[in-house]
């Protein structure tokens, strides 16, 4: 258990920056994600955690005692891998004990420890097998278990689900929850997968290029992005974005023939100016009945089962909408879309940052 | 593709096939003969007295197998072979003892305690420096590798000259010591290489997934690297004990009394001018190939890779 803090970590390989003036402050117990595309240093970042990377620049703090030129091996720390990292010449039994062998663990001990930790994972049963005759679901629950045997200050994972198949995902993603609320250890997370990020999440960290792009609960980080490029990595599909500007009147968003109302409370006074419109695709109600903001065309239907996503040609942009499974759409239907003004997202077409918040 | 059409695919692949079969066999068997040939001879000519050795056609099976020439081998410490006495023997018999003889088991002896404190101690240092250069990312790590493998650029005879006063100003000539010291210089370099591309070969992950686990780098490289490279370092073991087993001319040129020479010297030594006995240096070869290949069947079942298999996801 342990707050950890980064104050202005920067990492550097030659004339590359990983990580760059990184500062972030993960509370005691929280579930921290740090998510973005690959090559975005969210990796580089749990390593320096970890101990596993020296760095350039700056602290790391767990609690009130200074870590960075700590060693790993003294760092109290437990990880997880993509690709499990499993001991191939030890048994399962063996790999959950290791940690604690070399930490001079009684026999008895061990051998408790390693079969509960076996039993609240459902791989009592493999305790004598090795690694290559488990599969990849099995491999990472003996992962899990190596960890979680020795109660560790911070529990850090490196995409642990990322070889999983679907279904497999989604069950391990719920064992990993329970694990964190069960444990109450601080839990460092590190995906590209938004799905997980937004369902393990307390907080995510948006990273891209080496630099911190946000900090927020999932909540905070879907619905009030604070730029562009944070607004496009969340969601599925992709925010819709227009290029154009705030009309005079501070309340109208204007590309060519189209315009949009706003939030003037957002954009009062900001008459002029660049800017980009982003709309998420569940924001944009199809055919209403009531007055359409705007009319389009429906270019292109996919069909999810679920759910369908709608592509509709307005002028020259076309926006993909989400809309229900009942509704019935041929290509070249006329559509009147109607959007919610306090929904929408505006950028500042030069710097991409958000105007103001969004609701 | 139809049916029939896969038929006739089959039937024409089919002596396609067993052509090819028959080539590679061929070839096979030409390399066999050609590396195993003159071990055979030496093995067969081993077990022959001199004259049928010398006899035209060869005799490539012996015609009347003798151990005399092991006999002449292990019993030479027993006779004094004088000046007066040397003729005793029949060169044309199994039993002829050229002068130095009773050199020959001292001399193996001395080989094989040269070859294990090259074997290990080469391990010991190689393992180390190769740990660090592969896996610890540290300040001139390149410039370490590169030095290394530069001093294997300088052919060994140019160091003859430098490394005989080297020697001789350590008041080590005449000593295995030297040799170890020398043998040393030659197969750490090599064995820092092999045991590089090893260690890089385990993945990262393990590593990380070690020093996580509480390992100092000590323990990750004895719990982690030790146990998944056991065919390099068998490897390596061999390459340095037949290095130091088969090396000549440093031998040569530090050692010049029985308390220090190897046996390809005193072996070397039997040519002599007037007479060669055949049988009897052939006896010595076979005598000389019997531990490496004792080490090779030994450690063939450790010379195998998939050790890591299920590590990681593949």
């Amino acid at each position: 258990m342990a707050r950890i803090r980064c104050e202005g970590v920067t990492k550097n390989y030659g004339a590359v920056t990983a990580v760059s003036h990184l500062t972030l402050d993960i509370a005691d117990r929280e579930f921290m994600v740090f998510l973005g595309p690959s090559g975005c240093g969210k990796t580089t970042t749990l390593n320096i955690i970890a101990g596993l990377e020296q760095i350039s620049e700056g602290d790391i703090w767990f609690d009130d005692t200074r870590v960075t030129l700590v060693p790993p091996h003294r760092r109290e720390i437990a990880m997880v891998f993509q690709s499990y990292a499993l001991y191939p010449q030890k048994t399962v039994f063996e790999n959950i004990a290791f940690g604690l062998r070399l930490r001079g663990a009684g026999k008895a001990e061990i051998s408790a420890k390693v079969t509960a930790a076996a039993e609240e994972l459902e791989i009592a049963h493999l305790l004598t097998r090795r690694p290559h005759q488990l599969s990849g679901g099995q491999r990472q629950r003996v992962a899990l278990g190596r960890a979680l045997v020795r109660h560790p200050t911070v529990f850090l994972m490196d995409e642990p689900l990322s070889n999983l198949d679907a279904a497999l995902r989604v069950s391990m993603r719920m064992l990993i929850k329970k694990l964190h609320r069960s444990m109450g250890t601080t839990f460092i997370y590190v995906t590209h997968d938004q799905a997980e990020a937004m369902t393990l999440a307390d907080r995510i960290t948006v990273m891209h290029n080496g630099v911190v792009q946000q900090v927020d609960t999932p909540d905070g980080i879907y619905n009030r992005p604070v730029n562009r490029f944070v607004a496009a990595f969340l969601g599925s599909p992709q925010m819709n974005f227009i290029d154009g500007e705030i009309a005079d009147d501070g309340a109208t968003f204007v590309h060519g023939a189209l315009r949009v109302k706003l939030d003037a409370a957002r954009t009062d006074g900001q008459g002029g100016r660049k800017v980009v419109l982003g709309v998420r695709p569940e924001d944009v109600e199809v055919g209403s009945g009531g007055p359409a903001d705007l009319a389009g065309q429906v270019a292109l239907v996919s069909p999810l089962g679920s759910e369908q996503h709608v592509n509709v040609q307005v002028g020259d942009v076309e926006l993909i909408v989400r809309a229900p499974k009942e509704a019935r759409f041929a290509i070249g239907d006329q559509l009147g879309l109607s959007i919610d003004p306090r929904r929408l997202h505006v950028f500042d077409a030069a710097s991409d940052q958000a105007l103001a918040a969004s609701p | 593709m139809t049916a029939p059409a896969l038929a006739s695919a089959s039937r024409i692949k089919l002596p396609r096939s067993l052509g090819r079969g028959a080539i590679l066999a061929l070839f096979s068997a030409l390399l066999v003969l050609y590396v195993a040939g003159p071990v055979g001879w030496l093995v067969s000519s081993s077990l022959q007295a001199e004259s049928e050795i010398t006899a035209v056609p060869p005799n490539w099976v012996p015609p009347h197998p003798t151990l005399g020439n092991f006999e002449a081998i292990f019993g030479a410490g027993k006779r004094t072979v004088t000046y007066e006495n040397r003729w005793r023997g029949d060169a044309a018999t199994s039993r002829f003892l050229p002068s130095g003889a009773e050199n020959l088991l001292p001399s193996l002896w001395n080989s094989f305690t040269v070859g294990v404190w090259v074997a290990l101690l080469n391990l010991i240092v190689s393992i180390t420096a190769a740990y660090a250069i592969a896996v610890i990312h540290f300040r001139g790590r390149q410039t370490a590798l590169y030095a290394i493998l530069v001093t294997r650029v300088i052919p060994d005879i140019a160091l003859i000259v430098p490394l005989f006063l080297l020697v001789r100003n350590l008041d080590l000539i005449n000593t295995r010591l030297s040799l170890v010291i020398t043998y040393l210089a030659v197969t750490i370099p090599f064995t820092i290489f092999i045991l590089i591309s090893y260690f890089e070969q385990i993945p990262r992950d393990l590593y990380r997934a070690a020093r996580a686990d509480g390992c100092s780098h000590v323990q990750a490289l004895a719990h982690v690297y030790l146990p998944l490279s056991l065919p390099a370092l068998v490897a390596s073991l061999m390459f340095a004990f037949l290095t130091s087993w088969n090396e000549f001319i440093f031998a040569l040129i530090l050692t010049q009394n029985i308390a220090s020479q190897t046996l390809p010297i005193v072996i070397s030594g039997f040519v002599m001018d007037f007479t060669t006995s055949f049988s009897f240096v052939n006896a010595a070869g076979v005598i000389a190939i019997v531990p490496p290949v004792v080490l090779a069947i030994v450690f063939e079942r450790y010379i195998v890779s998939g050790l890591t298999a299920g590590a990681v996801k593949g």
